[in-house]
């Protein structure tokens, strides 16, 4: 007979999209356990639980990007978990290697192009973009945004500090306009013809084909999925993840909703909903997604992409990309 | 050398007469409470620390970068505030035309949308220049496009900020001028001054320190704003801090950025307290002469009524009518979203926050008055920073206390109502304290006097004589601080409890998702719910009550 | 004769300017006194009743009110518990409240409901007991500050320029009805103001207060007739001032710090014409006259004497013509 105490699950997201809600409303009708939010962004919410130590009432910290989980880890909020199911329906590239946090999602940081001015046959790397030929014609949100400096940090590992900071330094100079928005509005940006080319993650190409808003459908027509870095380590991926709390009262619970999120029944909810890659890429189950085709995706171990985070924001701000 | 000596002696005298027999129960408790209102910027100060290596690299890379974006902003929305406001202000109150008195009122209303809604109800106005900037690069070659587009980002951002906060210049402008009635008008008038060079030469000198008030206030909003900001991209004090704090994850610097931006804002308090005590503007509220308005009509009225509607159509019309558009598009939402608990939570904060402060104000204001005590009126001034301090800044220094609170006493006050709360009053005290405090003191200083030799205790003061008559100030202090916490979003952002959500966050969480659409209800609701005071608010002033 | 009210060197400066309100002041009232300060503006009176009553701490010296030290070298008695009231410049009549609850607003007032009532029909307030201050005239404001204080039944009234603010026909009425009620009740009383004839016509005893230092303590007529400054005769109303060599049977004199020289002071009514009947004993000037101002019943001249000039008043039916030269005789005090 479960007690008020172990029906329960504190749970601090930075997530907020709809697949989430549903997931939560399943969670709790199959297992009974009530979930209680608190959303935040993940810095604030890793700041929180800094802040409360032991005392914090949080028993699961759901976010976006591997850079993050990493500094939870760092911070010392997470702890270790157990758990062969886990084990199994995670490839290890995307977890913790002291299975501190494990990833629930993939999406890719792609390049979309204008079709009509921009042969495809031009694009090949990430790198490449530093090149002369591109001045003027990219489009990219600004160095703030963490899926940029995971990016940051994934070039800094495969071609090391000196090299990363020339490319971001190039690559700044070739934009159109100075970083201004979201992923989507570097889309938007090719479609109007202000950009001619844009690097963004692969779910929000999904919701503005999804929008409700018929120009993003527009939009979607008007570029082309480039997936970079091919013939090489593969394309750069980030993902979403969760982590049990060290202070979590609840740690069964905890466990038992990422084991559920894991499964194929969750994962597919994620990519149907949220156009999020499941974490066995193959799984697929997305038309828009399988649309594009299937992908190389870098093998990196994600918990470099936490590590390098601080260099990578620095070298932004070397190279003047706001 | 004995000047000095002599005169330390004095003060040390003046402070031990001070100390010893002011003492009560009045004034030590305002100095309690004090010392925790400022617990949690005091606690920001402090924890400055150690210089770091991380630091050094913001002082080299972006430092100079926040500072002059924070400043060209603030110049460029502050140029726009005063635009609107002050034409506006003086055709309001200077002439007479159809529709003006609808004008007089309707002027205000922009108040009731916080920046970062403004600036969702623009997202894509930057979007309408692309056919221009694309053929600013086919004409003139790619920098100049990139110089249009840098200059555009700017303007716009002003424009809107400017938008909705013109207000805070219109409502000050137009109470000089209408305080000063016919005398100067009527002077200027006999000496042969058409209309626009007695507003130059005479009205606009004498409003300048009420224009510099509202001017002011433009500037602290502006440098506080984060939701605008981070939309269009332009690298403030305050986005700086963000960025330090969760980009870097490196909260020491963050702080020192924030402390930074709390001198900064500081020192525009005080270079505006210089221009304004530098002259006696008459403070005295006499009863002003109504002046012969010039009726206009023809090609002036249709001026008049341009200034008018201009403000009032970028700063309200447009905004609302975009978001009612969209309240239609996502109606289906509505249930999703879970609508009235929102207004539940937020009107919950908004009416105990301004209740607290309310009555945090008269205890602090009486006793600092009342006793005549200095020392509670310094305490009080450091309890009334948080108004200049970021929302975000506050969240910090409560999240600090809250550590030390945790450690010592083991308890919970982390993402309790408690602590949000606690946050809010020290966040607004001073919306409150600061007509609160000036009413006492136009009202009760000398009463007080009377009072005291008639023996009676300083309750029996307080509730039979100052209350009563500063019971319109009161209300009217609770209005604004109730506006302000209806609006407010980063602070709750970082403090809120579990499953606790308000109209900001949810608006501001859902324009992140980027369901900007969506967003247009619960900040539907926001404006609703700040409109009608702001409406009274504004009738009761223009009574003058 | 208990003395209600000691002040010992009272000093008060103000930091803002360092100047100095109040300088080692003392004096004292008598139980049933009244008392008067007198003072140019700016000479601290103000400040001297603020501090008797409470509402201010001085820097120094004490206050001994009914044989209690109010204040002193640490010590400070509220002004609620001191059992001395201030009756207001501009009366502070709470505004909120009915003329009726202004009156007993006081902590003792309810125990004197007997004597409230002689008051108000002393003062003739009692038809206008449930108006507000707003709404009756300045007079009659006066009149309810006045019963307010007095409702309280303090030891000692104290009064901020109690005539100030009432036109002179007025003042004429309400002094006289002031002085009768305070006498009545025997209150001992300090009535601050920067008219000496308030001074002449109410008071016991007068200070006269100059930048915040004591200059004279003395009755009213003394004052009058024999100040012993410059200062203090100014405030007294017109005077000549004349260096006591050319009046060396004067039994009074005092020394002008401006000159070093001894002088008296002459009031103008003192210079006399005489209409032909010789007073012999009276010394004699032959003056000039200079300038005739005719203000209805009397005349003021002015005259000069070997370079003095001197001003004169005297009866209107004399016939004198500018340029002329007379006689004119001083009546010595």
């Amino acid at each position: 007979m479960p007690t008020s105490l172990q029906a329960q699950l504190n749970i601090y997201s930075h997530r907020h999209y709809d697949s989430d809600k549903i997931l939560f409303k399943n969670f709790t009708d199959k297992t009974g356990i009530e979930i209680n939010v608190v959303k935040g962004s993940a810095d604030q919410l890793i700041q929180r639980l800094i802040s409360e130590g032991e005392n914090s009432p949080a028993d699961l910290l759901l976010t976006v990007d591997a850079g993050r989980l990493h500094r939870a880890k760092s911070a010392g909020v997470l702890q270790p978990i157990r758990s062969k199911t886990l084990y199994k329906n995670i490839p290890t590239s995307l977890r913790d290697p002291d299975n501190q946090w494990f990833a629930l999602t993939v999406r890719a940081r792609v390049i979309v192009y204008s079709k009509e001015r921009v042969n495809p046959n031009d694009l090949s790397t990430y790198e490449d973009l530093a090149s002369s030929k591109w001045k003027g014609r990219i489009a990219v949100r600004s160095s703030s945004n963490i899926y940029n400096q995971s990016l940051m940090a994934s070039l800094i590992d495969a071609n090391g500090k000196r090299k990363a900071l020339e490319w971001a330094k190039a690559v700044r100079k070739n934009m159109a306009r100075a970083p201004r928005g979201s992923d989507r509005d570097q889309a938007r940006a090719v479609a109007a013809g202000i950009a001619d080319v844009a690097i963004m993650n692969t779910y929000y190409i999904g919701k503005l084909a999804s929008s409700s808003d018929s120009k993003d459908h527009k939009v979607v027509e008007k570029v082309g999925v480039f997936f970079p870095n091919q013939k090489g380590r593969g394309t750069h991926i980030n993902i979403s993840g969760a982590g049990v709390t060290k202070s979590s009262k609840n740690k069964e619970n905890a466990i038992k909703f990422i084991e559920y999120l894991s499964s194929s029944e969750a994962q597919d909810v994620f990519g149907s909903v949220n156009y999020e890659y499941p974490v066995k890429i193959e799984n697929n189950k997305s038309d828009l997604l399988n649309s594009w085709g299937p992908f190389k995706s870098d093998k990196l171990n994600l918990s470099i992409l936490g590590k390098r985070n601080g260099d990578a924001v620095k070298l932004f701000d070397k190279a003047g990309w706001e | 050398m004995e000047l000095l000596a002599l005169k330390s002696k004095l003060f040390r005298k003046y402070l031990y007469k001070e100390i010893l027999f002011k003492l009560n129960r009045w004034t030590i408790s305002s100095l309690f409470i004090g010392f925790l209102i400022f617990l949690p910027i005091g606690l920001v100060i402090l924890h400055i620390g150690s210089f770091t290596a991380n630091w050094r690299h913001i002082t080299d890379t972006v430092l100079i970068t926040y500072s002059i974006n924070s400043i060209v902003l603030v110049l460029a929305t502050v140029l726009f505030s005063c635009v609107f406001g002050i034409s506006s202000a003086w055709v309001v109150t200077n002439y007479k035309f159809p529709g003006h008195k609808i004008f007089r009122w309707a002027l205000v209303l922009p108040l009731a949308i916080p920046t970062y809604i403004a600036a969702y109800a623009y997202f894509d106005i930057l979007d309408l220049f692309n056919p221009f900037l694309i053929w600013l690069r086919s004409s003139f070659g790619l920098n100049t496009m990139q110089l249009a587009n840098d200059m555009l980002v700017y303007l716009m951002t002003a424009l809107i900020m400017g938008s909705v906060l013109y207000p805070y210049v219109y409502l000050l402008a137009r109470a000089s001028f209408e305080s000063q009635g016919g005398h100067f008008i009527n002077v200027g008038r006999s000496l042969g001054h058409s209309g626009k060079s007695i507003f130059w030469k005479v009205v606009l000198p004498l409003s300048r320190p009420a224009i510099v008030a509202g001017i002011s206030l433009v500037a602290m909003e502006t440098l506080s704003d984060y939701g605008a900001v981070k939309h269009f991209g332009i690298q403030t004090f305050t986005y700086g801090i963000f960025r330090t704090w969760l980009g870097m994850g490196d909260l020491t610097s963050a702080l020192r950025l924030a402390v930074i931006l709390l001198g900064f804002t500081l020192s525009i308090l005080y270079l505006e307290k210089k221009i304004r005590s530098g002259a006696r503007y008459g403070d005295k509220s006499t009863k002003s002469l109504s002046y012969k308005r010039n009726y206009l009509k023809g090609k002036k009225y249709i001026f008049a009524l341009t200034v008018c509607i201009l403000p009032f159509t970028f700063g309200f019309i447009i905004p609302v009518s975009r978001m009612l558009y969209w309240a239609w598009l996502s109606k289906n939402y509505l249930i999703e979203l879970n609508i009235f608990q929102l207004t539940f939570n937020t009107l919950t904060i908004a009416l105990l926050a301004s209740i607290s402060t309310v009555v945090l104000s008269i205890l602090l204001g009486f006793s600092s008055k009342y006793f005549k005590s200095s020392i509670v009126q310094s305490s009080n001034r450091f309890a009334s920073l948080g108004y200049s301090t970021p929302g975000a800044v506050i969240a910090m220094g409560a999240l600090i206390l809250v550590g030390y609170v945790s450690s010592a006493f083991n308890i919970i006050i982390s993402g309790t109502m408690l602590l949000l709360i606690f946050a809010y009053i020290v966040r607004f005290l001073a919306v409150a304290y600061q007509p609160i405090i000036s009413g006492f003191e136009k009202n009760c200083d000398e009463l007080n006097d009377a009072s005291k030799t008639l023996g009676v205790s300083p309750v029996y003061s307080l509730v039979k004589i100052n209350l009563p008559l500063i019971k319109n100030t009161l209300i009217a202090a609770g209005l604004l601080v109730f506006i302000d916490a209806t609006k407010e979003l980063p602070l709750t952002l970082i403090l809120r409890p579990f499953n606790y959500e308000t109209l900001a966050t949810a608006t501001f969480d859902l324009s992140n998702q980027a369901q900007i659409i969506e967003s247009s209800i619960p900040s539907l609701f926001i404006i609703f719910l700040t409109v009608i005071p702001i409406i009274y608010l504004n009738r009761r002033i223009g009574e003058g009550r | 004769m208990s003395t209600i009210l000691t002040v010992s060197n009272i000093s008060k400066a103000y930091k803002k300017n360092n100047i100095h309100a109040l300088s080692k002041l003392s004096f004292e009232c008598v139980k049933g006194e009244i008392v008067s300060v007198v003072g140019s503006s700016g000479s601290g009176k103000s400040t001297l009743l603020k501090l008797i009553a409470g509402l201010e701490i001085p820097d120094s010296g004490q206050i001994i009110l009914n044989d209690n030290v109010v204040n002193g070298e640490s010590i400070f008695v509220q002004p609620e518990n001191r059992n001395c009231d201030l009756v207001f410049q501009d009366f502070s009549l709470f505004p909120n409240m009915t003329i009726n609850d202004n009156i007993y607003f006081g902590k003792n007032a309810p125990d004197n409901k007997s004597m409230i009532g002689e008051l108000i029909s002393l003062t003739h307030i009692s038809d206008i007991l449930s108006r507000y201050p707003h709404q009756i005239s300045g007079g009659q404001q006066q009149r309810v500050a006045l019963v307010r204080a007095l409702a309280n039944k303090p030891s000692l009234l104290l009064m901020d320029e109690p005539l100030s603010h009432l036109d002179s026909a007025l003042k004429e009425s309400v002094r006289g009805e002031l002085i009768s009620i305070l006498k009545t009740l025997e209150i001992t009383v300090l009535i601050v103001t920067h008219d000496a004839e308030d001074a002449l016509t109410m008071s016991d005893k007068t200070v006269v207060l100059n930048q915040g230092t004591l200059e004279q303590f003395d009755t009213p007529k003394n004052v009058y007739k024999y100040p012993n400054s410059e200062y203090a005769a100014n405030l007294f109303g017109m005077t000549n001032i004349i260096p006591l060599k050319l009046l060396p049977d004067s039994n009074y004199f005092f020394n002008q710090s401006s000159t070093g020289q001894d002088v008296i002071s002459v009031r103008p009514h003192q210079i006399i014409l005489d209409h032909g009947k010789k007073s012999t004993s009276l010394p004699e000037f032959i003056c000039q006259v200079k300038n005739i101002y005719d203000n209805g019943r009397r005349c003021k001249i002015e005259l000069e004497y070997k370079g003095l000039l001197l001003v004169a008043e005297i009866e209107n039916d004399n016939l004198l013509n500018i340029g002329e030269t007379k006689s004119f005789y001083i009546r010595l005090n």
